[in-house]
């Protein structure tokens, strides 16, 4: 588990975590408020649907997906409209979280199942403890004695 | 008072079974108004306690249950499930905004023409899913506010499902109720439907339409999308088109050839299920039929099936007939203070409250009329009255109708939010132009 992980403030804007997710690579990061409270996940998944059409983001609209002919110009100028705004106007996913005290093969299999970095938030205080990923897990398990 | 003594059981605790029954009802409506609770289970509870209560028993409470309306909406939600998968909806709306040559106005214009000739024939809700996507596809391509289109269609969604009976919900209850068939709704609603439609238009025309603007290269990026590209199975396309116009020559020719509605749709239904499952293995046909049925609303279906139980049990007391008793001493008993009354109370509630359980509620009610007004053939125009009223009266707030709050929705993810209470300022006063034609109608056809 990484106990400082870098992290996202409700207040920041889009510009700012496009460019800490993409300087990164990270797939997404975890939003906390100025008390340490865990609000949410803040990914790049977020960022993606924001530039593509809204149309096809919608309820039966997926089946639109092909015919939009947007450029990468179009979807620049798409997020450029979103770029100033706090990244709470995107919804921030509601990541499945483990506790400092959830089970290790519990733990694991939450990462298996969902597939991307876990949030650590104590059940209590609601404060983000860390982030375990799949990098943390693999080392782990390699230094691990036989 | 008249009660259906054999209806019921032993009202518990030796209630009165009038007051225990009006106040069940007047519990769930308000319930059903503050929604807080899902709707069906408010509905299903209350008709739980109907008959636990001992106001009805269970076999009471079954034929109190309208089956042809609950066959005919699963029967066309089974249908359009299926159908929509096709694109043939989308393909519509692209071509249409190509007809006009994608200029702004003529493109909110023939959405509106599609939206209502689409709600005329499916339910409002899945109208809307269907095209408010592809016009936030458009306007963003037109770059213009998707706003007025949006505003436009919710109209148009209300609008055009008064014209048919399968269109409404309120409609099919009516038709279901009364014995009024398909054609009777097309040749008697379809007419003012068609009227009140390009007088919505106007007002719409005046507030957003002189300012719709675009350059030729945006309409020009609008003429470029490839509709056909819209239809994803051409195969299901045709099975879909085939099935749509066999189950509407049904309904058209469902008296002569003596079949319910419900009977038609679940016909129609069930080919359809036939014609897109059998190119599949067993194992993929359990997957597709089980997605399929995933798409009905059950929600509504339940809903439905508590409401009638409920209102059978209010009915069951004589309390409507009490009801309509009253009504009519204040109307005088004259059919055309009656039918005019009828519309504008329907409007203005329906544009508050679910127009379902208000619809439900008016059929016994109005029902119990007929002695008084002469026979049931003088209830025709009350019956189009409250057809007329219950459905263009969703058009008066967000909360009127469900489509309405489906295409808030969009438009708040669009990032164009239909808030409250400016939608209302201008909905209402629009609302109330389409009774005012409506009562004119009803006026110089019927009274």
């Amino acid at each position: 588990m990484d106990p400082e992980p870098p992290v996202l403030r409700p207040t920041d804007l889009i510009r700012t975590a496009a460019d800490v997710i993409m300087s990164g690579r990270y797939r997404r990061l975890p939003v906390v408020g100025a008390d340490g409270r865990y609000e949410g996940m803040f990914g790049v998944n977020c960022l993606l649907g924001m530039v593509l059409p809204r149309a096809i983001m919608m309820e039966e609209g997926e089946n639109l997906a092909h015919i939009p002919r947007d450029t990468l110009s179009d979807l620049h100028r798409r997020f450029q409209q979103f770029e100033d705004q706090p990244i709470t106007v995107c919804n921030m996913e509601e990541a499945v979280i483990v506790h400092p005290d959830t089970p290790l093969i519990q733990t694991l299999f939450t990462l298996y199942k969902c597939r991307a970095n876990l949030p650590v938030v104590d059940p209590d205080s609601g404060r983000l403890e860390g982030l375990i990923s799949y990098w943390d897990v693999g080392a782990a398990i390699l230094a691990a004695e036989v | 008072m008249v009660t259906h003594s054999a209806e019921a059981a032993q009202v518990v605790l030796g209630l009165d079974a009038t007051w225990f029954a009006g106040t069940l009802f007047v519990l769930t409506y308000l319930l059903i108004m503050l929604e807080r609770i899902n709707r069906a289970i408010i509905a299903l509870l209350a008709a739980g306690l109907m008959i636990l209560g001992g106001v009805l028993t269970q076999e009471a409470a079954i034929r109190g249950i309208d089956f042809n309306t609950i066959g005919l909406l699963t029967g066309m939600m089974i249908i359009i499930a299926i159908t929509k998968e096709s694109g043939i909806f989308q393909y519509l709306a692209i071509w249409s905004a190509k007809k006009v040559k994608a200029d702004p106005w003529g493109v909110l214009v023939m959405l509106v023409m599609v939206t209502a000739v689409l709600s005329a024939l499916l339910d409002n809700v899945t109208t809307v899913l269907l095209i408010a996507p592809v016009t936030l596809l458009i306007t963003e391509q037109l770059r213009v506010s998707a706003y007025p289109y949006l505003f436009a269609e919710i109209f148009a969604s209300n609008i055009g499902g008064t014209a048919t009976l399968i269109g409404d919900p309120p409609n099919i209850m009516i038709g279901s109720a009364v014995g009024l068939s398909f054609n009777d709704f097309l040749f008697n609603l379809g007419p003012v439907v068609a009227l009140i439609l390009p007088v919505t238009l106007i007002p719409i025309y005046l507030i957003w339409g002189r300012g719709l603007k675009t350059t030729n290269e945006n309409r020009q990026r609008v003429m470029d999308i490839p509709e056909a590209e819209a239809i994803t199975d051409k195969r299901l396309l045709w099975q879909s088109l085939l099935v749509l116009a066999l189950v509407v020559t049904g309904f058209v020719l469902a008296h002569q050839i003596d079949k319910q509605p419900a009977t038609i749709a679940m016909s129609g239904a069930a080919l359809l299920l036939l014609l897109h499952n059998l190119p599949h293995n067993i194992t993929e046909q359990a997957h597709k039929v089980h997605k399929t049925y995933g798409e009905v609303e059950w929600i509504t279906i339940f809903f439905f099936i508590g409401l009638f139980i409920v209102v059978y049990g209010v009915e069951s007391t004589g309390l409507l007939e009490a009801l309509a008793h009253q009504v009519l001493d204040l109307t005088g008993g004259d059919p055309t203070v009656t039918a005019i009354s009828i519309i504008w109370v329907s409007a203005i509630a329906s544009a508050i409250v679910d127009n379902i359980p208000f619809v439900a509620t008016m059929i016994p009610l109005i029902e119990s009329m007929g002695p008084a007004l002469g026979g049931t053939d003088q209830l025709i125009p009350l019956w189009w009255s409250l057809a007329l009223g219950s459905c263009l009266g969703g058009n008066g707030s967000l909360i009127g109708a469900s489509a309405n709050l489906i295409v808030a929705g969009f438009a708040e993810r669009a990032g164009q939010p239909i808030r409250f209470l400016p939608f209302m300022l201008m909905a209402f006063p629009l609302m109330l132009l389409s009774i005012v034609v409506a009562s004119l109608y009803v006026y110089l056809r019927y009274l």
